[in-house]
């Protein structure tokens, strides 16, 4: 089980340094058309910047930001919002992930559409591998064994 | 702009030369606390002069401002992992390098 | 032949000299100590392939996330180590 570091430099650098790395993947995922990056890069980028925090603060403050409840439902949301968007086309009489279909619902032009499908799918792509790679380094690092297993499932709620 | 094209080539060449400093300690020194002495603060010098001459180069635009964040990003982070690393080693046991006592006399 | 082409060659070699320290160093910490060097310079190498290919705004971000990325994996390292408690 991971503790905090005992050592203020790491701590405190790492603490100034998390919030940037966030906006710089925020950046990532929302500029991806434009530049080198997109949903799974900047996923990646965001889960480690948690991955960061759980490792110089500890398990325990961690568990209060970011528990393996809270990743399991993002990551689920992330893959509901990708393929809600693609049956979405689907419904509108396009084929799967057709976002041209999409330009009566969002009262735009097609190619307006398409870049704003796109953009959802990238927004569903990048929660969905920051939880999921959240959770893994949760479940490596801890073996598997937590002390309240029962609440962090939401057993007890 | 054919004068920044001129004014960033001294930051190059300087960084170059702490560069190679610090590849030739992290090669040559007999301990790995002397090694990481030679690449914790040549490596970062090294790379500030390299990321200010290129901005230069690039002059005022958003790129060399993001070249800029990469400097003070890099400024905060390579002490801090080499202070990690440095860490690490002291707690796992790892001892000093000293001179033996009859090479000093 | 310009002086960014130079440079590039120049910390080219260097990596190599690096790599030596990396595959042959004696026990794991000169490996992350050697890692963590060869990753420094492939980030300087990133924005001249971008100076030289007039592509900065591009390699700009890639440098970026190189950055970022060998900052985080020498604390993991460094943080394992400190936990296992030996080498």
């Amino acid at each position: 089980m991971i503790s905090i570091t005992d050592d203020i430099i790491i701590r405190t650098v790492s603490r100034v340094l998390i919030p940037f790395i966030q906006v710089y993947a925020l950046y990532v995922i929302m500029h991806g058309h434009h530049s080198p990056g997109g949903g799974f890069q900047g996923g990646v980028i965001l889960g480690a910047s948690f991955i960061l925090y759980l490792i110089t603060h500890g398990l325990e403050e961690a568990k209060e930001r970011m528990s393996e409840l809270k990743a399991g439902l993002l990551s689920t949301f992330g893959i509901l919002l990708y393929s809600g968007i693609g049956l979405l086309c689907l419904i509108m009489g396009r084929n799967y992930l057709d976002y041209g279909g999409l330009s009566t619902l969002l009262k735009v032009i097609p190619a307006q559409a398409r870049s704003l499908g796109i953009l959802g799918i990238e927004i569903g792509v990048g929660i969905a591998v920051m939880g999921v790679m959240f959770s893994v380094f949760f479940d490596i690092s801890t073996g598997g064994i937590l002390p309240e297993d029962e609440e962090d499932l939401g057993v007890n709620r | 702009m054919y004068i920044l094209h001129i004014a960033s080539i001294p930051f190059l060449l300087v960084s170059f030369f702490f560069f190679l400093a610090a590849t030739v300690g992290l090669l040559r020194f007999p301990d790995f606390f002397c090694r990481l002495h030679s690449t914790g603060k040549g490596d970062t010098l090294a790379v500030l002069l390299s990321l200010i001459g290129l901005s230069i180069y690039e002059g005022f635009s958003l790129t060399s401002l993001k070249i800029i964040f990469i400097a003070v990003f890099m400024f905060l982070a390579q002490p801090t992992s080499t202070h990690a690393i440095s860490r690490a080693a002291m707690r796992c046991g790892l001892e000093p390098w000293v001179k033996k006592k009859e090479e000093i006399k | 032949m310009n002086i960014f082409l130079l440079f590039g060659m120049g910390l080219f070699s260097l990596v190599f000299l690096c790599l030596y320290r990396a595959v042959f160093g004696p026990g794991v910490l000169n490996r992350i100590a050697a890692i963590s060097a060869i990753g420094t310079k492939t980030l300087v190498i990133l924005l001249l392939m971008g100076f030289i290919y007039n592509r900065v705004e591009m390699f700009v971000d890639i440098s970026m996330v190189y950055a970022l990325l060998n900052f985080i994996g020498t604390i993991t390292a460094a943080k394992y180590l400190e936990m296992k408690g030996e080498l």
